[in-house]
């Protein structure tokens, strides 16, 4: 919508002029434009009681200057004759000297002792014609305001949804000055407060045909002009020469001539001290106002709440992050003649940890301790009971490396803590020891603590269920803990999982569980596969069977006897783990 | 002039590595590929003309019912293994923004956009693979942590569409460009332009577009007006009704369904939401080619398992009774059944 819009705006409600001379000016805005020409002559006075017309075209709002065929100038209103003083009876119109009316301009309004006029010429009858002349200053001054007022709120608005979202510090930093060009400025400088002597910036400059161009650097503390090392305490420095040169001599107006450039500087609120400063540079052309500084420290407090809150967000995430990833399991150490293939998805994907745990410790004969388990609940809790879990087992196979009495063990440390801590927690667990055997097979002896029994896909093609069963960890003193030996040949494989795959819940209305004979189906034909591989079919399957909905945490170990052939594991440590 | 044989082209190594594969003989595939790698041939044209075109053959072969399933995932992961110790060899170091490319949620087919990560790695990006099935949540959480030049994301079944809109959304929240790739945008990307977002059909030009800065920001506007009818909202939520109905539908016109083992019901209640899920998005993109497209791949893996093509259209007739008040669905639906007629007339003849 442009001035023009506004300006010509009919209320449609049928007002054409007020009689009234007292209400005139508040009219002003309402008269309708009539193209010129487009009017039928005026028609003749019919019937009594003759209106006096001189009385009524007094009060006109519009000024009439009505010519004769020759542009003399034969009647004039009074608000035409106080509108334009040059016009005279009797002169030619064109004698007068207001060049608006000789050659009307575009739209037909001109500005005329300081006054913004708008004319329009009627053709009369007998090649006679009337100029209709209007003052809508006001109107004018009004409407620009009012389009200017909503062309700040408009951009406010685009501000605050881009610099809404959480973003990367970086990226908020970019988005900025970004945001800044074209409308605040043409070239717009962002300073983050200085860390370790060390200040950011970030540069837009205004491109001709797109987006503005973005570039950043580093200036060390000592080198910031003096301007924005005032803005970055909280100041307002002043439009003044030496705020020009401070922002030429840091070369941050490329494209600005020194002698006609306007620049601002502004604090960006923060915590405690400005989160930064922003300077901003334009032509002196359009000189920095007082509406144009309010707008700017407007985008100012917004910009500055975004820098904190990406700041205050990134930090927090980091801090998450670290503590996530000590919670994470821990991919089980590599062990000769054993292949390894893992798949983890917590419950809450944002979250990345939850209840379940697997991991493997190395044992001095050749061998290793591996483990699967999970743990009452979900979620941050969850994770970090599983922590303590991995911590003790890695300290306690140290000393036990019998799956059961190791087991025993871990079940008393857990019953110790809960009773130290007045609450605890249980886990269900299948624990086991795999040690090569010559011939290129494993032998695996494991225990089980309530936990779902393993499962053993053999070289026929056949997958059987382990008899392991036993009692939740650290909920008795003495629990009952099942025990099995399984030799795996070479190519044979034994698969740990956790109930979030075989309680997994979809299908035909989403409320059915996947089951152990839909997970035992899609192991059919798989035991040829390498364990990554398996391990990844299965949390897959899980996931296609949930469709989408809410799941619990899912973990999956398996475990490869690779057998006495394979090559030697050059090539495999070439090979990066996959992350 | 004779080339050594010893050095060959990737083209030459290709029947070789396939029978690697096909016998899950991960060293033998690493050693192939690395091979080639030794003798010069660039590691760019090792994955995109070695593993890239056997990858295509593996998956020809699962559609053909050549291979299983099982089959199938063990020659992907070690196409996996071989993309990650060529990408190893090679070594690049970084010297460009970070890049982060992940699969869509729900989207496990991880090696092409495995192939377009290392890609971008070869050209000095610093690439972060986040893999398959990457949740929205953690997507945005990562990109919170870490800048990002750009996000490609990978999407390979065009069902998984209204997701792709979601994350690409979510991204695009985080003020970080987006280049989505993979058949689900259609093989000219017109889905892609469709959800208002950069498209690259390869991974050369995928590393092409995330170097040009103005080209990634430059993002078409989005043409969803028609998503205003809510026929889309309407199927998803009737999704679980219509997979019954349908699945009650052929049990009463087919008489071998009623006879199906848990297993078969299960694989037909899944292809059932195969059909529900890609006529969804075919409503969400306002595309009915999707619908159609989908309908002959589906019955090409059909047939290759024995399940007559006929079942499908009675599934297709039965939904657009059941949808008669979803004019965009029911139009779309038309399209199946007249590319299945098509279909039938051809074969009869």
């Amino acid at each position: 919508m442009t001035a023009a819009d506004v300006r010509d705006w009919d209320p449609g409600d049928g007002r054409i002029s007020t009689p009234s001379a007292a209400r005139a000016p508040a009219w002003s805005a309402d008269v309708p434009v009539r193209p010129p020409a487009a009017l039928p002559p005026l028609a003749p006075d019919r019937g009594p009681p003759a209106p006096d017309w001189a009385e009524v075209v007094e009060h006109f709002r519009e000024g009439l200057i009505v010519c004769d065929a020759a542009g003399v100038v034969r009647q004039l209103s009074p608000v035409a004759e106080r509108l334009l003083p040059e016009v005279a009876v009797g002169e030619l119109l064109a004698a007068s000297g207001v060049a608006g009316l000789r050659t009307p301009p575009a739209g037909g309004e001109f500005g005329h002792r300081g006054r913004r006029l708008r004319v329009r010429e009627v053709p009369l009858s007998a090649g006679r014609s009337c100029h209709y002349v209007e003052d809508v200053t006001e109107s004018v001054t009004r409407a620009d305001a009012l389009l200017a007022e909503r062309a700040r709120s408009a951009f406010l608005a685009v501000v605050g949804e881009k610099l809404g979202n959480p973003l990367h510090p970086d990226r908020a930093a970019a988005a900025v000055v970004r945001l800044a060009v074209p409308t605040l400025a043409e070239v717009a400088v962002l300073v983050l407060a200085p860390r370790s002597g060390r200040a950011r910036w970030w540069r837009a400059t205004r491109a001709d045909d797109e987006a503005p161009g973005v570039d950043s650097g580093v200036l060390n503390a000592v080198d910031l002009p003096a301007a924005i090392d005032e803005g970055l305490v909280g100041a307002e420095p002043h439009t003044l020469d030496w705020l020009v040169e401070q922002a030429v001599e840091a070369g941050w107006l490329p494209g600005l001539d020194a002698v006609d450039v306007s620049v601002r500087v502004v604090p960006l609120p923060g915590r405690d001290l400005p989160a930064g400063a922003l300077l901003v540079a334009r032509r002196s052309a359009r000189y920095y106002d007082e509406a144009d500084v309010d707008l700017l420290r407007a985008f100012a407090a917004r910009a500055g709440a975004a820098l904190t809150t990406a700041v205050l967000y990134r930090d927090q995430a980091e801090v998450a992050d670290t503590l996530q990833a000590s919670l994470l399991p821990v991919e089980p150490a590599e062990v000769p003649g054993v292949q390894w293939g893992t798949a983890y998805r917590p419950a809450q994907a944002g979250l990345r940890i939850g209840g379940d745990f697997y991991g493997s410790h190395r044992l001095p004969d050749g061998g290793a301790v591996f483990f699967l388990g999970d743990v009452a609940g979900k979620g941050v809790e969850a994770a970090v009971f599983t922590g303590q879990l991995r911590q003790c087992l890695q300290a306690l196979h140290r000393v036990e490396s019998h799956p059961a009495r190791l087991l025993r063990l871990l079940n008393d440390a857990l019953l110790e803590t809960t009773l130290a801590h007045g609450q605890g927690r249980f886990a269900t667990m299948v624990l086991g020891v795999v040690r090569p055997r010559r011939d290129g097979g494993v032998t695996l002896t494991m225990s089980g603590g309530g936990h779902l029994p393993p499962l053993v896909l053999r070289s026929c093609g056949e997958v059987e269920t382990v008899g392991l069963s036993g009692m939740l960890i650290g909920v008795v003193p003495d629990p009952r803990i099942g025990e099995v030996t399984v030799e795996l040949a070479p190519g044979e494989t034994c698969l740990l999982y956790s109930d979030g795959v075989t309680e997994a819940r979809g299908g035909r209305r989403g409320d059915e569980q996947f089951g152990v004979d839909r997970l035992l189906h899609a192991l059919g034909g798989c035991h040829r596969m390498p364990a990554p591989a398996l391990a990844e079919r299965i949390e897959q399957v899980t996931c296609d069977w949930l469709a989408h909905g809410d799941h619990d945490d899912i973990a999956v170990l398996a475990l490869r006897a690779t057998g006495p052939h394979s090559r030697p594991a050059r090539h495999l440590h070439a090979v990066p783990a996959l992350p | 002039m004779t080339v050594p044989a010893a050095v060959g082209s990737p083209a030459d190594a290709c029947p070789g590595f396939l029978l690697a594969l096909e016998s899950a003989d991960e060293y033998a595939a690493i050693e192939t590929a690395l091979g080639l790698v030794d003798a010069g041939v660039p590691a760019e044209r090792v994955l995109l003309e070695l593993v890239a075109p056997a990858q295509v053959e593996v998956g020809r072969r699962w559609a053909s019912n050549a291979w299983s399933v099982a089959q199938e995932h063990a020659a992907t992961h070690i196409s996996e293994r071989v993309v990650a110790a060529v990408a190893a060899r090679a070594n690049p170091r970084a010297t460009r923004g970070r890049i982060v490319v992940a699969c869509m949620d729900g989207e496990w087919h991880a090696l092409p956009p495995r192939l377009v990560a290392e890609v971008l790695r070869l050209r000095g990006w610093q690439v972060t693979f986040l893999g398959a099935s990457v949740p929205a949540a953690h997507l945005v959480s990562y990109l919170h942590r870490h800048d990002a030049h750009a996000v490609a994301l990978a999407c390979a079944l065009p069902m998984r569409l209204p997701h792709a809109y979601r994350m690409v959304e979510a991204c695009r929240r985080s003020d970080v460009p987006v280049v989505v790739g993979g058949r689900g945008f259609g093989r000219d990307g017109r889905w892609a332009r469709r959800l208002g977002v950069a498209w690259a059909p390869d991974a050369p030009a995928a590393a092409d577009l995330v170097a040009d800065e103005r080209a990634l920001r430059r993002v078409p506007p989005v043409d969803l007006a028609h998503l205003a009818d809510d026929e889309y909202a309407s199927l998803v939520k009737r999704r679980a009704a219509l997979i019954d109905s349908a699945l009650g539908d052929l049990r009463a016109r087919v008489p071998g369904v009623r006879e199906y083992d848990a297993v078969q019901l299960d694989s037909t209640v899944s292809d059932l939401g195969h059909i529900v899920d890609f006529l969804a998005a075919a409503v969400f993109v306002d595309d009915g080619t999707l619908f159609t497209e989908f309908v002959e791949w589906l019955t090409g893996i059909l047939v290759s398992r024995g399940v007559p093509a006929a079942a499908v259209a009675l599934t297709l007739d039965h939904l657009a009774g059941e949808l008669r008040d979803f004019p965009r669905a029911v139009g779309f639906l038309a399209g199946g059944l007249a590319l299945l007629a098509q279909q039938a007339g051809a074969s009869a003849r």
